[in-house]
């Protein structure tokens, strides 16, 4: 049987699939199941800031509608904010200490960060509590009248490096494909300490509802044509930057997780098809992968991981041509 | 309300209130300035504990109550918690019938010389005051004139005794010797009950006197209060912690019908941010218990506490004011309120920080600890500090503080004060599971009756219900819960 062990983070995964942060990963319960059906890892689900921000409001608004609960000229309630992400910080601490102790996979832990300061204690806290690594899910909007894309880009590298100062686990950024040059943003990434870059983020789109005439959000699952974004800028960047490239987004069966590895991928991460057919697709998709590593005959997978990359193929400009121009002259 | 208002005016067209409004034209009361009280100087005072403001003098009470026209429609009272009947009680002092004032104050409240000195009235009864609403001028001095009629009885010797009913030797507990159980209690030993109040430290009193410091409140003015209970019957037991010393259950073996518990909200919060658990990090709390109730400012004493050079305290609130004045009495060199909005959003009283401004405090508005250093010896040496500014306002209505990014520096601190806030207490709702409490811990009950929804000889009120409130919210709800407790046995005994 072939051999699907992978590093990826300095970490020994037993294969190359990823729970990446979401939904599924947000209590043990669940971690239990995902590692029974094979899943390598887990990324918890992320801490996010305003989640936090958020439910002060909700908390604050509902003590205003108690009539008993003191909120005005009230120091707690001054200080909500902080208190509800001292309880969210602490829940989040004793998912990763409960999860170390009831699963055997890694356990990457997951923070949004949007401001640099307050994030990199808890970066700490987080390394003190077990989790083999982190991944921090930076996402700033790049859309800005005033700022330039530097700008934007220095906040990326300010909070990795605040991080990493902070602790000594690996550390994974999760970004977005919205950069001008998504190669030296990478490449700034490693140099300022990056052990992997995870491609890409999934973000919630808007829609309209033109009956309604009101904005919408549209489907949160990814879907399987997805893949492709993701695949051709780990292909571009694949052998190309030292770091480990875990490739996000639309993978849903085991041939888009091949796909990823022939296009240089060190791990896949995995949630929608998870959301939609349970967790047993990770055994699905794995014994998928046995049965093709076999009929291929590779024997481990770094026989063929990066065989499609863009430094490795034959064809490199397939993945860097945008254009539809070829698409379109060979038809007819 | 009718009633109220049908009640306020039979009171307001007495004789002798007719005859004191006649004495001076309104146009004149309009034109007289309000009277300071005058203050302890202030680079003597933040030496010692002795009381900051001196209350009025006979003569500057009468001139300020002169100030009060006696409005048909006090809207004033519609500031009080506990419905202190105002205008009623000024026009007393203005016809220099000093006990009589004290008299009316002590209807509605049983510790007047403890709100005239830590209400809130300017965000209260002041704040609705004539002068302030229609006027745009300050409000008549009400807390002040309170606090004058109140010390006047004190400091006559004729403190009046409340009748007590006859004892029907049922006997009720009260969890906790703060503002309501006190209050609590004076009622229900009027009501002719054998009242106990559990008391977990050594001292009596409650918030009053391990938080509040003595330059704002003196203990020998709690004393007095509390005297006046004993001698109305109501007993104490000090460290006793009800669920931890004796259970309910034991206690409800001893005889013991419904207790009201006003337990407070002495569980300390913090910021969660890298260091906190360093020495030299306290809570506010655990600082001013310290310093107020167990003498920890004399180094001679078993429990000393550390109070160092160059101490911050976090918050912006009255505690924190307390804490950071204790600090720089204590001898401080820099002693530093580190708050993360701006002096506008401050939930501290405006005169707390008048006064700590002019006792030589340091203000840092507008910034956030991040992380705290120590030395080797573990002992707190300095703080990383972040600069903020304000965004919009969340839903408190306060501007959000947004960290400036970069901004961050090193602050030397020796010793830090954390005051960003207070979880009610959790011994008694761990030691009666069935017990409904809310998200933020405090205990869910009737709010006319202050009746514990799911155990019905449980009451309470205070903090343990509001989750930290203002001494005279406290006491009005022990009184409140009084009133329930006094229905809820009665109606078994009918029962029965």
């Amino acid at each position: 049987m072939a051999d699907l062990t992978t590093k990826y983070l300095g970490l020994s995964l037993r294969n190359p699939i990823v729970i990446g942060s979401s939904g599924l990963t947000d209590n043990v319960e669940k971690l239990v199941e995902l590692e029974k059906n094979g899943a390598a890892a887990v990324v918890l689900k992320s801490l996010f800031e305003e989640q936090i921000l958020l439910e002060a409001d909700h908390k604050m608004k509902q003590a205003e509608k108690n009539d008993l609960i003191y909120s005005d000229y009230s120091e707690t309630f001054d200080y909500i904010d902080t208190h509800i992400k001292e309880k969210e910080l602490n829940n989040y601490i004793e998912l990763i200490k409960e999860a170390k102790k009831q699963i055997d996979i890694p356990v990457i832990a997951s923070i949004n960060a949007v401001t640099t300061s307050e994030w990199t204690g808890f970066a700490k806290q987080i390394e003190d509590a077990g989790a083999d690594a982190l991944e921090l899910n930076i996402f700033v909007m790049p859309f800005s009248f005033n700022k330039d894309c530097n700008e934007n880009e220095d906040t990326y590298y300010s909070v990795l490096r605040k991080v990493k100062e902070a602790v000594n686990i690996p550390v994974a950024v999760k970004i977005s494909p919205y950069f001008a040059n998504l190669g030296k943003v990478i490449t700034k990434l490693e140099e300022n300490g990056a052990d992997a870059i995870v491609m890409f983020n999934k973000f919630s789109s808007p829609d309209i509802d033109i009956n309604k005439q009101k904005l919408i959000h549209a489907d949160v699952l990814s879907k399987p044509s997805d893949i492709f974004n993701s695949l051709r800028w780990i292909s571009l960047s694949a052998n190309r930057v030292k770091v480990d490239l875990a490739a996000s987004t639309g993978i849903h069966d085991g041939e888009a997780v091949i796909k990823q590895l022939l296009a240089g991928a060190t791990v896949t991460q995995v949630v929608s098809t998870i959301f939609s057919n349970g967790p047993q697709k990770v055994n699905e998709m794995l014994n998928f992968m046995h049965d093709w590593m076999d009929e291929k005959g590779h024997n481990y997978v770094d026989q063929f991981r990066g065989n499609l990359s863009s430094s490795a193929s034959d064809n490199p400009e397939t993945f860097e041509r945008v254009q539809f121009m070829k698409y379109y002259s060979e038809i007819g | 309300m009718e009633n109220i208002a049908e009640y306020l005016k039979a009171e307001r067209s007495q004789e002798w209130r007719n005859e004191i409004r006649k004495t001076m034209k309104t146009k004149l009361r309009l034109e007289k300035v309000r009277v300071e009280m005058s203050e302890e100087d202030p680079n003597i005072r933040n030496t010692n504990n002795i009381e900051v403001n001196t209350g009025l003098s006979v003569e500057e009470a009468v001139l300020e109550a002169q100030r009060c026209i006696d409005c048909p429609t006090p809207t004033c009272m519609t500031g009080c918690p506990v419905g202190i009947n105002i205008p009623k009680f000024i026009k007393k002092i203005e016809k220099e019938d000093f006990l009589g004032a004290a008299a009316v104050l002590k209807d509605t409240n049983g510790l007047p010389a403890v709100c005239g000195r830590v209400c809130p009235q300017e965000k209260q009864c002041e704040a609705q005051c004539f002068y302030t609403i229609k006027l745009n001028k300050p409000p008549v001095a009400i807390g002040h004139l309170e606090r004058f009629a109140a010390d006047y009885e004190q400091n006559s010797g004729q403190i009046a005794i409340p009748d007590v009913a006859e004892s029907n030797k049922i006997k009720l507990g009260i969890v906790g010797s703060g503002p309501a159980g006190l209050a609590a209690a004076g009622d229900l030993a009027k009501f002719g009950y054998d009242v106990t109040v559990f008391e977990a430290l050594h001292e009596i009193g409650g918030v009053l006197k391990y938080g509040i410091p003595e330059f704002r409140l003196p203990n020998d003015v709690v004393d007095v209060e509390i005297e006046s209970l004993k001698q109305m019957g109501v007993k104490f037991r000090t460290n006793f912690i009800v669920g931890k010393t004796a259970s309910f259950e034991d206690l409800k073996k001893d005889g013991y019908q419904a207790f009201f518990v006003g337990s407070g909200a002495g569980l300390p919060r913090f910021m969660n941010i890298p260091g906190e658990n360093f020495n030299g990090i306290f809570s506010s709390n655990e600082y001013l218990t310290r310093v107020n109730l167990m003498n920890a400012a004399d180094p001679e004493y078993d429990t000393p506490v550390h109070s160092g050079d160059y101490v911050a305290v976090i918050g912006g609130g009255n505690t924190a004011m307390d804490s950071v004045r204790t600090a720089k009495r204590l001898g401080a060199k820099r002693s530093m309120i580190i708050y993360r909005r701006s002096e506008a959003e401050m939930p501290a009283r405006v005169e707390e920080v008048k006064h700590a401004k002019e006792e030589g405090i340091e203000f840092m508005n507008l910034h956030n600890p991040l992380e705290y250093y120590a030395n080797d010896n573990g002992m707190v040496k300095s703080m990383k500090v972040q600069k903020m500014e304000l965004g919009e306002p969340d839903s408190s209505g306060r501007r959000r503080p947004i960290p400036i990014e970069g901004s961050e520096f090193i602050l030397e601190v020796d010793t830090v004060v954390v005051s960003v806030g207070v979880s009610p207490n959790p011994i008694v709702p761990a030691a009666l599971p069935k017990l409904e409490i809310t998200d933020w811990g405090t205990i869910v009950v009737d709010k006319d009756t202050m009746q514990s929804t799911t155990i019905p000889e449980i009451f309470a009120g205070g903090d343990i219900v509001r989750g930290g409130a203002t001494v005279i919210l406290a006491m009005g709800d022990g009184r409140k819960a009084a009133a329930g407790m006094h229905k809820y046995i009665q109606e078994k005994i009918k029962a029965n």
